[in-house]
């Protein structure tokens, strides 16, 4: 910096440089006014309560106005007595003890991996991590079509212990991925503190890595079990005579006992809301037990080569249970066989594969710009409003489409937005993806609020400073900033909504998605059908996991 | 001639987390036009918030801020025309440096011409106009810094706010980029204000030093004038390093100054008494700079000296220890009574004084501060 000749001074007279504002400019000044973000906001809420809120309402306003029906139906049937009501208890039990054991044997393997894929370095690291990911984003159906494949070879037929298999397979990468987040965000600074201190690498991992990854490890958990709970698609195909809460939404629909149905719809809802509730609140007050130091078996089990033993079986465990059944179905493809079924016979299979992937593909493109448009002020509302306790509600409700089987969702919303209720839609593509925007509303928000939480709201500041309006700040500087989470909010909701099928069951009249597709066509014994199209639908997967992977590394190099 | 603006604010309060915190408590002050103004105190003391009053990014709960003489309350940052460099830079960094110092001009709707003439001046100003089609992110912390003033003075904002502006800086660097700022603000003419909690930072560029604590001003004036006449023990230990001893009333002279006797049997010293609102046997604290104590040896003869030593106020004390800092050297003595003063003396000054020896420790009556003893003296001494 130059000063010693004196600059001429900043100004010239106003009214020969000023020149009206650009048009996009002036637009952003006027929708500025605090009455345009307070329509936007009432907008916004309004239909977070229709869409979110109201079904769920409304599902147990509808339960509570037919006590006498259920009743009847349910407990006191003329032929069945109360045949329906033992049903639905063996329903729950069997969906909450697969949804738990999944878990916890996901657990075993995910620490060890999550591990292995954070803190060593290796080559073919990375393929690896995107092969753990993979799964997330394959539909379940292909997923547990799969799965029933390659555990036939072994004489393991379907039931409850493939139903567990299965569930394992797509609930790991949550469960995972999570726990790689918090990894990567806690500071290896902390565990090398702990060793200088004396602490062989067992006691660093218990006392000071995993309570660390507390959170991490809590939020896998909940979005797995969660989702295992739900899952229809994956398990209608690998159940056989079992019947899971979400099977049997789905058959009580299909037999139109919707008071069974929504009898049992009411209770996944409330079960799922409360899981999620007192798992918020007891997280935060619950926490490891990391005081109690045991010097001596601490070091045994720190010792390389139970280090070397451990890893290996959790790395063979990861192979053998989830990586290749995952993927065994690329083997399965038959040429011949298949061009047969698909397009020489004559019930025009390809027709519907090819109407299936086009309605698969626009609902998902849709339902990805519905919540766009009011997902980002719902972020918005979230980060930015100091409503008090309004926003933790919100914030709180806006978990429950996650956390309640989609099956028991989209049921609700049947009633709610169907002939039984408002009756403005009738099941088919509207209503599917009316259920899909449901389901993935909080896809979209989940990742904005990420981002826009760990945003600097400084620039902000400075560009208001500098003359810019709310609305061009938010076009000029917030939005270039917040972009690779809103990007990878849209390829979760699409993800989300091309793997979705219990819901769509539901819902879906005579349209026909690709999951459902294909538990169809395993139905039917059409399976090279159903190889073809799972295929298909996996390597579309792996492009949108590429695709949301490389978003989210650039997001992090930032 | 161009209209600079004044800032004023008038009984501003402000309140966080519904009324549970008091950020800044019922403040009055007024900036001339042209004046390089400081907000100065220890962190937490309410000055950002001030600051952020005045260029609308927070609405003060209570009182008005005039720009100018016109009340602004309700106008928004974007229209208040000031310029606003932040503590750490805010620069926007999916933008280029010349697209970082067009922005607030395009805001403005300026014409192209003006836009190229203005950002030019200004990059240039700072020196970073070879680096406009860079993005920021290669720049270290000073380099973002000067993108940052460079784009609050593009727009030809006449007031100039900055929260902070050196504090992002290596102590090295920041010592010879404020005199840089200063020149800035002074060749500009623009009405500026300075957040800091840095005392050396203010007190080299200042021309107006505003003194806050916990929400509240304490002083206001010249650098000199704090330095030479703080009103409160916290302003007196604030800027400066002095030395502080507790004593009591012995004698008042008609000559504006008093005898105060330290405590548990210490030397008893003549004072400066500017406020002359003590009576006998009040509790006191007095004050004097470390730079203010001269040493001398036991054997000293003052009768050659040249110097009037009339006013001068002689104790002994025991030299504990010393260090040599370059600049300067720093004796750590001990009193009869157990009390404990600094000396600092320029790193030429000659002595041979010992570890344990005893010295006469000289303090020229006017250097001496006298302050009413404190409810709480140990959170008047705190520095937050």
């Amino acid at each position: 910096m130059n000063l010693t000749k004196k600059e001429e001074i900043l100004q010239v007279e106003e009214s020969e440089v000023k020149k009206q504002l650009p048009l996009s400019l002036r637009i952003d000044r006027f929708f500025s006014k605090p009455v345009y973000r307070k329509s936007l906001d009432a907008i916004t809420i309004i239909f977070f309560i229709l869409v979110i809120i109201g079904p769920i309402i409304n599902i147990f306003s509808t339960i509570f106005l037919n006590i006498p029906k259920i009743y009847h139906d349910v407990f006191n049937d003329e032929l069945l007595g109360n045949l329906q009501w033992l049903n639905i208890l063996r329903g729950l039990g069997t969906s909450f003890s697969i949804a738990t054991i999944a878990v916890i044997f996901d657990l075993l393997i995910a620490f060890p991996t999550a591990i292995i894929l954070t803190r060593y370095e290796f080559k073919g690291k990375k393929i690896l991590d995107a092969l753990v990911d993979l799964p997330m984003a394959v539909p379940t159906s292909a997923l547990g079509f799969s799965v029933l494949l390659f555990w036939g070879i072994f004489g393991i037929e379907p039931g409850y212990f493939l139903i567990i298999l299965g569930h394992i397979v797509f609930t790991f990468p949550y469960i995972v991925r999570n726990m790689k987040i918090v990894l990567e965000k806690t500071a290896v600074l902390y565990e090398d503190a702990a060793r200088t201190l004396g602490a062989p690498g067992f006691t660093v991992f218990r006392t000071i890595t995993l309570p660390l990854m507390k959170e991490g490890i809590i939020a896998g958990s909940i979005l797995a079990f969660t989702r295992s709970l739900g899952e229809t698609g994956a398990t209608i195909i690998m159940s056989g005579l079992v019947e899971t809460a979400p099977i049997l939404i789905v058959g009580f629909r299909r037999q139109l006992q919707l008071p069974s149905a929504s009898l049992l719809a009411g209770i996944l809802i409330a079960i799922s809301i409360t899981l999620l509730f007192s798992i918020k609140f007891f997280t935060r007050r619950v926490g490891f037990p990391a005081k109690k130091v045991f010097p001596k078996l601490e070091r045994f089990l720190s010792h390389k080569y139970l280090r070397i033993t451990r890893d290996s079986l959790a790395f063979t465990l990861l192979i053998v249970i989830i990586i290749i059944p995952s993927f065994f179905i690329v083997s399965q493809i038959e040429g011949q066989k298949l061009s047969q079924e698909l397009f020489l016979a004559n019930d025009y299979k390809w027709a519907y594969l090819y109407v299936s992937l086009i309605n698969s593909i626009q609902i998902g493109f849709l339902a990805v710009v519905i919540n766009l448009i009011f997902g980002i002020p719902f972020a918005f509302i979230i980060t930015k409003r100091k409503w008090g306790k309004i926003i933790t509600i919100l914030d709180t409700i806006l978990d429950v489409p996650i956390a309640i089987p989609s099956a028991a969702l989209g049921f609700a919303i049947f009633l709610f937005w169907g002939p039984a209720g408002l009756g403005l839609f009738e099941p088919g593509f509207f209503m599917i993806l009316f259920v899909h925007v449901t389901f993935s509303f909080p896809y979209m928000v989940r990742p904005i609020i990420g981002v826009l939480e760990s945003s600097n709201v400084g620039v902000e500041e400075a560009a208001r400073t500098l003359g810019a309006s709310n609305l061009t700040v938010f076009r000029k500087i917030t939005l270039p900033n917040i972009k690779q989470g809103i990007i990878a909010g849209c390829i979760m909701v699409f993800t989300r909504s091309l793997g979705e099928t219990g819901a769509t069951i539901v819902v879906m009249g005579n349209v026909r998605t690709i999951p459902v597709l294909i538990v169809d066509w395993v139905e039917a014994n059409n399976f090279p059908s159903a190889v073809f199209a799972s295929i298909l639908v996996i390597i579309f997967s792996a492009i949108l996991i590429f695709l949301l992977r490389t978003v989210s590394k650039n997001a992090r190099k930032r | 001639m161009i209209n600079v603006p004044t800032i004023e604010l008038k009984n501003v309060s402000k309140t966080f987390d519904e009324g549970k915190v008091l950020a800044v408590d019922n403040v009055s002050l007024k900036i001339e036009d042209g004046e390089y103004a400081f907000l100065l105190g220890p962190s937490g003391c309410g000055k950002t918030t001030t600051l952020r009053i005045i260029a609308g990014l927070e609405e003060p709960t209570e009182g008005k801020v005039l720009i100018d003489g016109k009340d602004v309350r309700g106008i928004p940052p974007e229209d208040r025309d000031m310029g606003f460099v932040f503590q750490h830079f805010e620069i926007f960094e999916h933008l280029t440096v010349w697209e970082n110092v067009t922005f607030g001009l395009e805001m403005r709707g300026y014409s192209e011409e003006y836009i190229i003439q203005q950002a030019e001046k200004a990059l240039k100003i700072v020196g970073l106009l070879e680096k406009a089609n860079e993005y920021p992110s290669i720049f270290g912390n000073p380099g973002l810094q000067k993108l940052g003033i460079a784009r609050a003075i593009a727009t030809g904002a006449k007031i100039l706010i900055m929260d902070e502006p050196l504090g992002s800086l290596d102590p090295k660097v920041s010592r010879v980029f404020r005199h840089e700022l200063r020149n800035i603000v002074k060749d500009l003419k623009l009405t500026a204000i300075h957040v800091t909690h840095n005392q050396e930072e203010a007190m080299a560029i200042a021309d107006k030093i505003i003194i806050m604590r916990a929400g509240k001003i304490l002083q206001v004036g010249t650098p000199y004038e704090l330095y030479e006449n703080p009103n409160s023990i916290f302003v007196a230990n604030f800027l400066g390093e002095t030395n502080f001893l507790q004593g009591f009333v012995l004698k008042l002279f008609d000559d504006e100054t008093m005898r105060v006797w330290i405590r548990l049997g210490g030397p008893k010293l003549n004072c400066r008494n500017v406020r002359n609102r003590f009576i006998l046997d009040d509790n006191v604290v007095i004050a004097f700079r470390f730079e203010d104590v001269y040493l001398f040896p036991l054997d000293y003869d003052f009768e050659k000296s040249p110097y009037d030593w009339s006013k001068m106020q002689f104790f002994r004390a025991i030299l504990e220890s010393s260090r040599f800092i370059g600049d300067t050297k720093r004796f750590y003595l001990i009193l009869d009574n157990g009390d404990r003063c600094v000396s600092v003396k320029p790193g030429s000054f000659e002595e041979n004084f010992k570890l344990g020896e005893e010295l006469i420790v000289a303090v020229h009556q006017d250097d001496i501060h006298v302050f009413k003893m404190p409810k709480n003296l140990i959170y008047e001494l705190s520095l937050t």
